[in-house]
């Protein structure tokens, strides 16, 4: 278990400000947050990087604040791969357990392992500039993976990728961990990342934690409003997706969506409050989507009404006081949530 | 088409020699120039026509016999051993001094630090006249220098002075070269490395000192050439004394005082074709970054 308590540093333009979590085992841990929010350096601190002003870092119950970066079992992975350009791939990978006095035959066979289960195994003896960035992004998660890390620290591993590569990418890491069962800590700006893997997510803002929880948490429950600003996406529902015919349909249990996507299977699914129509009727339009439902909260935010249609599910909606007034809404009455199927953003699981 | 490489390295080479950046083609360039355009090329050519009459008269000067005789005279041969010694030794100490500077000006933040950088640089400015006659104080009648001498260490109008003068002068460049070359490597190779199971001293030694090996190289190539050529403090510390402390741009000098033209010719040949060949290879490790 990793514990991060109270933990302060201020460097120049970037600072930490009294950081607390708590990372599981085997926990997949996501931190969000804007630019210059201090994610890096978190990262960089809990790998020993930088010493901390205050505060303690805990791994397994022993108190690594102070311990030689090369002695706390902490692999970091960065968004720019940095494999050593000198080196081949294998010796890139290699890198660690020549450090720690590995006999040559097993760093042979350790490498050629985790790039197999990477699928570098074919780009071994090629030097880091002729790879692809996806390539090298798996020669570097390898090359972190390969001493088996107590954590796996990600710094934004995804984001200097290309869309499509990017989305296997991803998918990879999920098996990667569910494979080697990695504590892992991914700093990330993408909310696909959180939908795809993250058991807990922290929301940070100016060097502080403002969130920590389940995305489901985060997402539908925003402690603040800088973490409601900064999500935006307040209908978050988990179900599993069907295709057919480029269409699909997504049951989410109780009731069933209608979109277009291509992700099949396990699905998380998004919808922003503003894109969510609330009626008394139903009526005739182009959006697919129409649920009957009970009010069950309007409440007044900033110059809108947030309401709370529940159909099965709760569907929050944002609206002006006078559609709210015009309508006649108030809660325990019926009303129906219609939204199109463009407005459903879909998350693979 | 089969001599275009080596048309290319033609022009790498003199462009080099020459210092003149050829500049591409522009497509749209009408096809008389304008008057803007000629001026600037004709005084760019035609300088460029004075340095290789200049340089290249003072070689062809004298008869090649009596150059190749001049080349292999006590005299010479003494000033190029002396020459190679002294700048060998002076290059391998900057190099290891300027290591630490170049890479604690790069990558710690310490107080002072910007005062730091501008003390390293007051050599790049001062007349090497003058930092050789501070260098004659300090090795001379100063209590250190007393001290040195009693240990047995002469410096001045000794070849150490030789190799002192040339180290004072010239460490500032290899600092300057070897701090841009650090400037280059991300610091974020050594924190991996270091995550990875590396010391601080494995992660320099292993990832950041061969990552700025060519900058290094280039450094050691320039300080090298600018010691063999370094007179004006060498002249102040170590004298001019014939066959003893006798360094190339010393016996330039010498001969020139007692008019041996042939021999004072000699020397600056042997400087020409260093100053030339070792700029060609600092260009080609440097990969022709602005360093100066």
């Amino acid at each position: 278990m990793l514990k991060i308590r109270n933990l302060s540093l201020s460097l120049g333009e970037f600072s930490l400000d009294g950081v607390d979590l708590t990372v599981a085992d085997g926990e997949y841990f996501i931190i969000i947050g804007p630019t210059g929010a201090g994610k890096t350096i978190l990262l960089e601190t809990i790998a020993g990087i930088y010493t901390p002003d205050s505060g303690t870092i805990i791994l397994d119950g022993r108190d690594i604040t102070h311990t030689d970066p090369k002695d706390r079992g902490i692999g970091m992975v960065y968004q720019d791969y940095i494999l050593f350009p000198h080196l081949t791939v294998e010796e890139n990978i290699g890198f660690g357990l020549l450090q720690r006095k590995v006999d040559p035959g097993r760093i042979r066979d350790l490498v050629s392992e985790i790039a197999d289960l990477l699928g570098i195994g074919h780009l071994l003896e090629r030097t880091p500039g002729t790879l692809s960035g996806g390539e090298q992004q798996r020669a570097a998660i390898a090359r972190a993976l390969v001493l088996r890390p107590r954590v796996l620290l990600l710094d934004e591993p995804l984001s200097a990728l290309d869309a499509a590569t990017r989305d296997r990418l991803r998918r990879e890491l999920k098996l990667v961990h569910r494979a080697t069962g990695t504590t892992v800590v991914h700093i990330t700006h993408h909310f696909e990342d959180i939908f795809a893997l993250a058991d807990r997510v922290a929301v940070m803002q100016e060097g502080r934690i403002a969130q920590i929880g389940t995305p489901d948490d985060v997402f539908r429950r925003p402690a603040t409003e800088f973490v409601a600003a900064f999500t935006g996406m307040e209908n978050i529902f988990y179900g599993v997706s069907r295709v057919r015919d480029g269409e699909a349909t997504i049951d989410l249990g109780t009731i069933t969506l209608r979109t277009v996507t291509a992700v099949e299977g396990d699905v998380c699914v998004g919808i922003r409050p503003e894109e969510v129509i609330v009626s008394r009727e139903a009526f005739e339009s182009s959006a697919i989507n129409v649920f009957s439902g009970t009010v069950t909260e309007i409440r007044q935010n900033g110059i809108f009404s947030r309401v709370v249609v529940d159909t099965g599910l709760p569907f929050v909606a944002i609206l002006t006081p006078q559609s709210v007034a015009r309508l006649g809404l108030t809660e325990g009455k019926p009303a129906y949530v219609t939204f199109k199927a463009s407005a459903v953003h879909v998350f693979g699981r | 088409m089969g001599d275009a490489p080596a048309r290319r390295a033609d022009q790498a080479a003199e462009r080099i020699i020459l210092g003149w950046s050829v500049v591409p083609p522009n497509r749209d360039a009408p096809t008389r120039p304008s008057a803007f355009k000629a001026l600037f090329l004709v005084v760019s050519f035609g300088l460029v026509a004075y340095m290789i009459v200049v340089i290249g008269g003072l070689v062809v000067y004298p008869p090649l016999p009596a150059l190749i005789e001049s080349l292999t005279s006590p005299e010479i041969l003494f000033a190029i051993k002396l020459s190679l010694i002294t700048s060998v030794i002076s290059t391998a100490f900057c190099v290891v001094a300027a290591v630490p500077v170049a890479y604690s000006l790069v990558r710690f933040s310490f107080p002072g630090r910007g005062i730091v950088n501008s003390i390293f640089n007051i050599p790049l400015a001062l007349p090497p006249l003058v930092a050789g006659v501070a260098l004659l104080i300090f090795y001379g009648p100063s209590r250190f220098g007393q001290m040195l001498s009693a240990a047995g260490f002469d410096v001045i109008y000794t070849p150490l002075g030789i190799i002192v003068a040339q180290f004072f002068v010239n460490f500032p460049y290899m600092v300057r070269v070897t701090r841009s070359a650090f400037e280059t490597i991300n610091p974020r190779y050594e924190h991996v490395a270091r995550t990875l199971g590396c010391t601080e001293w494995g992660a320099f030694r292993q990832v950041t000192l061969p990552l700025a090996r060519s900058g290094i190289v280039a450094g050691l190539v320039i300080t090298w050439a600018k010691s063999i050529g370094e007179f004006g403090a060498v002249l102040m510390l170590a004298g001019a004394t014939l066959m003893k402390t006798e360094t190339l741009p010393i016996a330039l000098f010498l001969n020139m005082s007692t008019g041996d033209l042939d021999l004072a010719i000699a020397a600056s040949v042997i400087l020409i074709i260093i100053s030339v060949a070792s700029f060609a290879v600092f260009e080609h490790y440097s990969g022709g970054q602005e360093v100066f």
